[in-house]
């Protein structure tokens, strides 16, 4: 056993795992707050690196404008689905919403060929590449500050529904609509507040992807490793999707590291399979869940 | 007075459609199932592009041989499902003489049906190495080499370059991605090269990390990919430049394209594609009908001023089929998939003029010859770097 290996290979994982563990945090605020499951979510991804993409690379934006420029973008556009999308079909089977979801999906493909043509981009470098050594470890720098980034707007999300009031009265109408709504909580206000809030958290995690593994209007299926995370973390539970998004991080990159790629998919549904035969609602979730 | 304008209605209907039906018979009809949308749609566009602009240019000079061609083709967005549809379609409808495929799927799954057919031959996007198989697969055929024979160029001209090299292989955990690795470790042995790692990415894949690790490691002169179109080959190029290797990159024909080498900046400098076609844009004319081709491109897509080697596929494949048919048609036979096929077979130092970057000969369903062609990003384009590698 190459134990350099084992560390170096974990921490990418780890750092791999922090960037999933943003995204799930984007799904898993808006389904906690809506209960819409948003199978639009590696578009919204895709949409917002193309938004950082224009700022950045065709207008030349400088980085500090254009990144938030590109993640408050992604928020509006999800505040606009909700808006618009979403909340007409308030009352609806899930399985509709879901549809639609998925609709929503082709339709932000489709728009990214329109506007961006279909071929291969190149993100404009904000990364660092000058490689980092801790010691004998090595740790790829791009992969290390997307993962600092990550775990900063993470801290900044968790401190915000922690303590101001809008966290508050989203986590009030996760709990209990009705008691929210008859509090003076306006609840389709904090739905599309989930929206935004979640859609943010994507956009920037879209961007940070990205920017190592490039970007064309499919690039979206990179969600897949997402969903895996949020069933397996809780689909309701922001914690869940924290540890799930380092555990899958690290499982995947090591099962990589030690056995080949074409076991990672393997490895990683096997967990799922396992997580949901042991805790049926995910590691972190709430028993009551509606599934599907 | 009203029978008799009747009566002339009909007798020009029926002259109308006599005359329509005449011209139908002289038309010879090729089919396609394009990938104009969908993931790779920004390939198959430019494909189709090259293959309408090819049958467009040849209609305005007269056709093959005087015959007109038409063009009939479907989008299916690379779905096999939809692909299979659209082939019986075109088939019931206007039974081509030629069919351009749109993915490995569909060629192998579509081959019994292809089989039955009263007359077509397939070629298409696939260098999928079984399509070699001449004895299963009667009625396709592969524009290019395998990519056992493209891999197997690229290590030849390892070989040649520094003997003994330290090799590894990179390539996804799919279909075209596994094709020719068991191919080329017996090449790699064959030719003395020391193959010291194999890995196999996740289709996708965007950390590729723990993969520059393990090359790290094993320090290799060349590393080849195989099985990508997209990512994430300049991510591995700039990592191991980061960390100062000197390694040299190699990749097969849909890994060399300019669409997304030429965006990897200066660590893409230097990436050695395989190549049986010549690019767009070259420093120096290789031929006249390169030249025609370009000429024809800016004509009626002053817009374009560049195209990628899609495009240049699109052409090429047009021009092979025509060829069988020219000379089908010159040696006074009919055509009968048997007849162009043994014409296909005979094919044997075509100089297409420039459009191919090697004389085209066809062995074993396929053209088992290509050249290395090197990256310069500076100038942003690829050149030639060796003479011509066959493969026996």
């Amino acid at each position: 056993m190459d134990w350099l290996f084992f560390i170096e290979s974990s921490l990418a994982g780890l750092c791999t795992g922090a960037i999933y563990a943003l995204v799930a945090l984007g799904f898993v605020i808006i389904y906690k707050a809506t209960k819409v499951i948003n199978f639009a979510i590696g578009e919204i991804m895709m949409i917002s690196a193309y938004f950082f993409l224009t700022f950045a690379g065709i207008f030349a934006w400088p980085l500090w404008l254009a990144l938030p420029a590109a993640v408050v973008s992604g928020g509006l556009l999800g505040g606009l689905t909700e808006k618009t999308i979403i909340r007409p079909m308030l009352g609806e089977s899930p399985i509709s919403v879901i549809m639609v979801t998925i609709g929503l999906s082709n339709i932000l493909v489709g728009t990214a060929q329109i506007i961006w043509g279909g071929g291969p981009q190149v993100l404009p470098g904000f990364l660092p590449r000058q490689p980092i050594f801790l010691g004998e470890i090595y740790v790829s720098s791009k992969i290390a500050f997307s993962a600092l980034i990550a775990v900063a707007m993470l801290i900044c999300y968790l401190l915000y529904f922690r303590f101001s009031r809008g966290g508050v009265a989203l986590r009030a109408t996760a709990s209990d609509q009705a008691a929210s709504f008859s509090m003076g909580i306006s609840v389709p206000r904090v739905f599309n507040f989930a929206w935004i809030f979640g859609c943010m958290a994507t956009a920037l995690a879209g961007i940070l992807f990205s920017a190592s593994g490039g970007l064309s209007p499919h690039s979206g299926g990179m969600a897949l490793a997402i969903l895996v995370v949020v069933i397996f973390g809780g689909l309701d539970s922001i914690l869940g999707a924290l540890v799930g998004g380092l555990i899958i991080g690290w499982l995947e990159t090591i099962v990589g590291a030690f056995w080949g790629g074409e076991y990672k998919m393997l490895a990683i549904f096997t967990l799922l399979t396992l997580i949901l035969v042991i805790k049926p609602y995910g590691l972190f979730g709430t028993k009551e869940i509606e599934r599907l | 007075m009203k029978k008799m304008l009747a009566g002339l209605a009909v007798a020009l209907l029926s002259l109308a459609l006599c005359f329509s039906s005449a011209l139908a018979e002289d038309e010879i009809v090729f089919g396609e199932t394009a990938l104009i949308t969908g993931v790779f749609g920004f390939a198959g566009g430019e494909l189709h592009e090259g293959i309408v602009d090819y049958f467009n240019y040849t209609n305005e000079n007269g056709g093959i041989r005087g015959h007109k061609i038409k063009h009939v083709f479907e989008d299916c967005g690379y779905k096999v499902d939809c692909s299979v549809a659209a082939f019986k379609k075109i088939q019931a409808e206007y039974k081509p003489l030629f069919y351009s495929g749109d993915s490995t799927g569909f060629m192998k799954a579509i081959n019994p049906e292809l089989k039955a057919t009263e007359n077509t031959l397939m070629s298409g996007v696939s260098y999928a190495t079984n399509l070699t198989d001449a004895a299963t697969y009667t009625r396709s055929f592969i524009i290019g080499p395998s990519y056992s024979d493209q891999m197997a160029i690229l290590l030849t001209h390892a070989a040649n370059e520094q003997p003994g090299a330290k090799i590894a292989i990179v390539h996804s955990d799919s279909g075209f991605g596994n094709d020719p690795i068991k191919a080329a470790k017996v090449k790699a042995k064959e030719l003395g090269l020391d193959l010291v790692e194999v890995i196999t990415t996740k289709s996708g894949s965007v950390d590729v990390t723990t993969d520059v690790l393990k090359l790290r490691r094993k320090n290799p002169d060349y590393v080849l990919f195989h099985g990508y179109v997209l990512t994430p080959i300049n991510e591995f190029m700039q990592q191991m430049r980061d960390l100062g290797l000197k390694t040299k990159f190699m990749g097969t024909y849909w890994s060399s394209s300019e669409l997304m080498i030429m965006k990897g900046g200066p660590s893409a400098d230097g990436y050695l594609g395989v190549m049986h076609l010549n690019y767009f844009d070259m420093e120096k004319s290789p031929g006249k009908e390169w030249d025609a081709m370009r000429a024809y491109n800016l004509k009626v897509h002053p817009d374009k001023a560049s195209r990628p080697n899609f495009y240049m596929f699109g052409w090429f494949q047009g021009m092979v089929w025509a060829e069988a048919i020219g000379r089908t048609l010159d040696a006074g036979k009919p055509l009968t998939a048997e007849n162009l096929r043994a014409t296909i077979n005979a094919i044997e130092n075509w100089d297409t003029g420039g459009i191919a970057s090697v004389p085209v000969t066809f062995r074993n369903n396929s053209i088992p010859v290509g050249r290395i062609f090197r990256a310069n990003i500076a100038k942003g384009r690829y050149e030639p770097v060796s003479e011509t590698i066959t493969i026996n």
